[in-house]
């Protein structure tokens, strides 16, 4: 039966990273009901072959009691959530205690790491310098939450990343990044292991067409260092015993300069695009940021009167949310278009733990393409059905994941249209348009409590925020 | 069961039903409330004169502790109609399992217990400063008087005590009280005043307090009730978001106590591994500590800090310790804790991915019976504070003075095992922010929760004395040669 279903969908069941070699169209145009076979078979593939590698992996099979996957519905209590890729204790960081950190990582990936020299390594970065030299490609989460994940990603999946992440942009923007450079504006690091940002540069600075046309906020790289430290060092600095920490003085001083840079932030992305909109007036360029920079940036160039011209194949790259700012015009995408004067904004949908982005269409979805495969789970984390028009918390197995496992749950809510019916003319799942973060309280309530605990404080705030 | 309740905003001695005004609102487990739209009804909940305490203030305590202790008799749940509503409806919202919501209700008529309410107030403010002016011993031109004032209490429901509580604090302060009623617990202080009315409703105690629910957070509310000419002290259960929300309408002249959401904790010192009896005592203690009241109040133990080494033979007696505290929780009577009737999702996803990190972490147990993460290096879960249905961290600590770096102003009660460790801990303990030390010793769960329980009326609660302060210290300084005259009329 597969052999007819596989014929039926023409994907091979070997190098699914290899699916998009010759362009998104031909994914596009595919049925997903087509590729479940394909899609299972391999699944089913990475189980049998990561099990007795990824010792995190064993350990959760093992207390599940599964030992085979006859279908998806088998592999989803498997499905890691974001505390696996950080269940490191934070004192790790702390004491920088590279041996047991590697060796934490070392349960979530077939590379044996233990393998790996770690003479002379003090910082976080440098660790994962170490790591990529080794053939990982690491990347670290942006820790707002006060703990860094680490997503195991390793060189191995490096063609697919850069295959999805092209495509997925050439898909929703119409640029081709392989052949087609464009001047490109980030208003952000140049560098640094946080994934959004170390995917960005990897992939952006060839499509730009090169270091020179690829211009950034900041010439440097963003540091895993502070950012896994920053709570425990201000902690610290109340206390005043920020010394007693025994950090390196070099990142007490980069933690100086970074609160200064902070400070100036607003000032310098400013003069950050005034120079895009003077010096290159009239050229084709690629502009990205989130979006509240592209709506700051528009506030106050309109309050100022600049009108910023490019040539026609410019785009906008965006995405990322509205992330707590305040106060965004109705339609901000068009005031956005509007100021800029670029007519495309494209966006994709992704997540660090998956190598896979979905582009969005002329009509405001994202569509997922077969390599990877969507689920969406109930507040009771049922199942539901994947037909029709459903909401809820978006999970995924990504099918290019070959030296870690690629089952992951996030923490976003979506609707998925499974139905193939969108009028841009692309099939697969489509997510949106809106996503959100999964909350698991019920709206309604304003309880109190003495107790200290999390759950309590966030009854609190709710309690204090919610008007009637 | 009715899916709709109807809360009426008690005042001053009044009982405003909701009527074609009335609001509806969503409360926990699906039920309804309809209450009168407090809005319209600003008037009815404050005291904009404060003047017309002086009813209250000229009731003799003795006649004040007499009304209460009356009203305590009647405050029992086999024949309150208002309490069975309230508690049917905490029951509801799902907070705390019905025995030991029982017992709480149960333990209500001791709150009013008359010789305990005269100590409380004596000991803390002084009975004679409230009835009368008292001269100075050195100084008697100069006296003193502790004067009742306008409160606005924003209480927690987690525990229908509070509720209790508030009112005769209230009362013993001789001072005029609003309470703004939690939504998790929106009938109980509405009960107990019912109560109180129908004994008598015209009695001052009766016309100083008013109690009504509105929305957290409703901006016309708090502009209209904290100010100066209506209220003078704010007690707000909750904390920090609490404080910083009602900043907004904050002015000198209100005098806010904040009584902070705590995060309690155990320390347990090496004698605990040294015996199979003494880990039974010690492991019954923290059972007893984190699993009474299944973990909702602030005293209850989230973290425990062991006297332990980290090398393999010790990590496994503390993963013992942690297998007989699980076993303990099965063991704790019903009216103090019992085993949950749902997961906690959050947290069981949590323990499900530090399980998966043996070289860290050893996990016993969940969410349903309880459970204990033993920590193999001496530092806590990183999500301490997500600790809930009786889960605690078992943390190895070389030296537990190292415990100090993780309290401050949050950390409110510390239980000690055994109490040989306790003089050594008890000074730095106390200047790091702990507020108070408890005993776990004994390996009886009744015998322990009663012997961590019982303090002498008007201690401190949680490293202040909410009475004292809450009233106002006025001097009446007269001319020298006045108080001569007084003190020669004297003799």
């Amino acid at each position: 039966m597969s052999e007819a279903v596989l014929e039926r969908s023409g994907l091979s069941a070997d190098e699914p990273g290899r699916w998009l070699d010759d362009g998104y169209e031909r994914l596009m145009a595919m049925s997903w009901r087509d590729c479940l076979d394909v899609q299972l078979r391999i699944m089913q593939r990475r189980f049998d072959e990561l099990v007795p590698q990824v010792a995190a992996l064993e350990k959760l099979a093992r207390r599940e009691g599964i030992t085979a996957i006859a279908s998806f519905e088998d592999a989803l209590p498997l499905f890691f959530d974001h505390r696996v890729y950080k269940s490191y204790p934070l004192s790790l960081i702390e004491t920088r205690d590279f041996p047991r950190l590697t060796s934490w990582l070392n349960r979530l990936t077939t590379h044996d790491l233990t393998q790996m020299d770690l003479a002379g390594l003090t910082m976080i970065d440098d660790w994962i310098d170490r790591l990529d030299a080794f053939g990982m490609f690491i990347g670290h989460s942006t820790g707002t939450t006060g703990k860094l994940s680490f997503i195991p990603r390793s060189q191995t999946e490096l063609h697919a990343f850069r295959n999805c992440h092209n495509e997925a942009s050439r898909a929703s923007s119409g640029v081709n990044p392989w052949n087609d450079p464009i001047e490109t504006f980030f208003p952000g690091y140049r560098y640094g292991h946080q994934m959004a940002i170390k995917m960005v540069s990897t992939f952006n600075i060839p499509a730009a067409g090169g270091e020179a046309h690829y211009h950034t906020l900041y010439p440097g790289r963003i540091s895993a260092d502070l950012m896994s430290l920053a709570g425990r060092m201000q902690a610290a600095e109340d206390r005043g015993e920020l010394e007693r920490l025994g950090l390196d003085p070099a990142l007490l001083k980069a933690r100086e300069e970074l609160i200064a840079q902070g400070q100036r932030r607003e000032q310098d992305i400013e003069a950050f695009f005034n120079t895009l909109f003077e010096d290159f007036r009239g050229q084709r360029v690629k502009i990205g940021g989130t979006f509240g920079d592209l709506i700051r940036t528009a506030r106050s160039g309109i309050e100022k009167g600049i009108k910023p011209e490019f040539a026609p194949g410019s785009f906008i790259g965006t995405g990322g949310g509205m992330k707590g700012f305040k106060d965004p015009p109705a339609d901000w995408e068009s005031y956005v278009k509007d100021f800029f004067g670029i007519e495309t904004v494209s966006m994709v949908y992704g997540m660090s733990e998956g190598c896979g982005f979905a582009p969005r269409c002329s009509h405001g979805y994202f569509h997922t393409m077969p390599h990877t495969v969507p689920f969406l789970f109930d507040r009771d984390m049922k199942l539901l059905p994947r037909e029709g028009v459903q909401t809820g918390r978006y999970a995924f197995f990504d099918l290019q994941a070959e030296t870690y496992w690629g089952g992951f749950i996030s923490g976003d809510q979506v609707t998925i249209h499974w139905e193939e019916d969108c009028d841009c003319g692309w099939k697969g799942p489509r997510v949106g348009p809106t996503i959100t973060r999964f909350a698991e309280m019920e709206g309604g309530d304003d309880k109190i409590s003495c107790a200290g605990t999390a759950q309590a404080y966030n009854d609190f705030m709710d309690f204090v925020s919610q008007v009637q | 069961m009715t899916d709709t309740y109807r809360i009426p905003i008690i005042s001053r001695g009044r009982i405003i039903q909701p009527g074609e005004d009335a609001v509806e609102f969503k409360g926990r487990g699906g039920a309804t409330f309809i209450a009168p739209d407090p809005h319209k009804h600003v008037q009815d909940l404050v005291l904009g004169n404060p003047v017309l305490l002086s009813d209250l203030q000229q009731t003799p305590m003795r006649d004040i502790i007499d009304f209460l202790a009356e009203a305590g008799k009647r405050l029992r749940l086999e024949d309150n109609p208002y309490l069975q509503e309230s508690f049917a409806l905490a029951l509801r919202a799902g907070g705390l399992a019905e025995p030991i919501l029982r017992g709480v209700y149960d333990d209500l008529p001791h709150m009013f217990d008359p010789v305990a309410m005269f100590a409380q107030i004596d000991s803390t403010v002084g009975v004679d400063y409230l009835d009368g002016w008292v001269p100075s011993p050195t100084g008697p031109h100069c006296r003193v008087r502790a004067v009742g004032t306008r409160q606005l209490h924003i209480t927690a429901g987690n525990v229908p005590v509070v509720a209790a509580l508030t009112i005769v604090r209230g009362a013993l302060t001789k001072s005029d009280i609003l309470i703004k009623s939690p939504s998790n617990d929106p009938l109980t202080a509405n009960a107990i005043m019912r109560t109180l009315l129908e004994i008598d409703a015209s009695h001052p105690v009766c016309k100083h307090v008013a109690v009504a629910y509105w929305k957290g957070g409703d901006e016309f509310m708090d502009q209209q009730i904290v100010r100066t000419s209506r209220i003078d002290k704010i007690t707000a259960w909750g904390g920090m978001s609490s404080v910083k929300h009602i900043q907004k309408f904050l002015s000198p002249g209100i005098d806010l106590t904040a009584l902070n959401p705590k995060f309690s904790m155990s320390v347990i010192g090496k004698e605990a591994l040294e015996s199979e009896a003494a880990m039974e005592e010690a492991a019954m203690g923290i059972a007893v500590i984190a699993g009474f009241y299944n973990q909702t109040a602030c005293a209850n133990t989230r973290l425990v800090y062991v006297e332990s080494d980290t090398d393999d033979a010790s990590l496994d007696k503390l993963a013992e310790l942690g297998r007989k505290v699980v076993s303990a929780y099965g063991q704790l009577p019903p009216v103090m804790s019992t085993p949950f009737e749902a997961p906690n999702k959050d947290l069981e996803a949590e323990l499900e991915a530090v399980a998966l990190e043996d070289d860290f972490y050893t996990v016993e147990g969940d969410t349903l019976t309880g459970g204990v993460v033993v920590s193999r290096f001496p530092d806590r879960v990183d999500f301490y504070d997500q600790l809930n249905n009786r889960v605690v961290n078992l943390v190895p600590v070389a030296d537990l003075l190292e415990v100090v770096k993780w309290c401050d102003d949050t950390t409110q009660t510390v239980g000690v095992y055994p109490e040989s460790l306790r003089d050594r801990l008890l000074d730095p303990f106390a200047l790091a922010g702990v507020q108070r030390l408890v005993p776990l010793q004994g390996g009886d769960p009744m015998h322990i929760f009663r012997d961590m329980h019982t303090l002498p009326p008007g201690m401190p609660h949680d490293g202040i004395e909410p009475l004292r302060r809450n009233v106002r210290w006025v001097i009446d300084h007269r001319p020298l040669d006045t108080a001569a005259a007084l003190d020669i009329a004297a003799e």
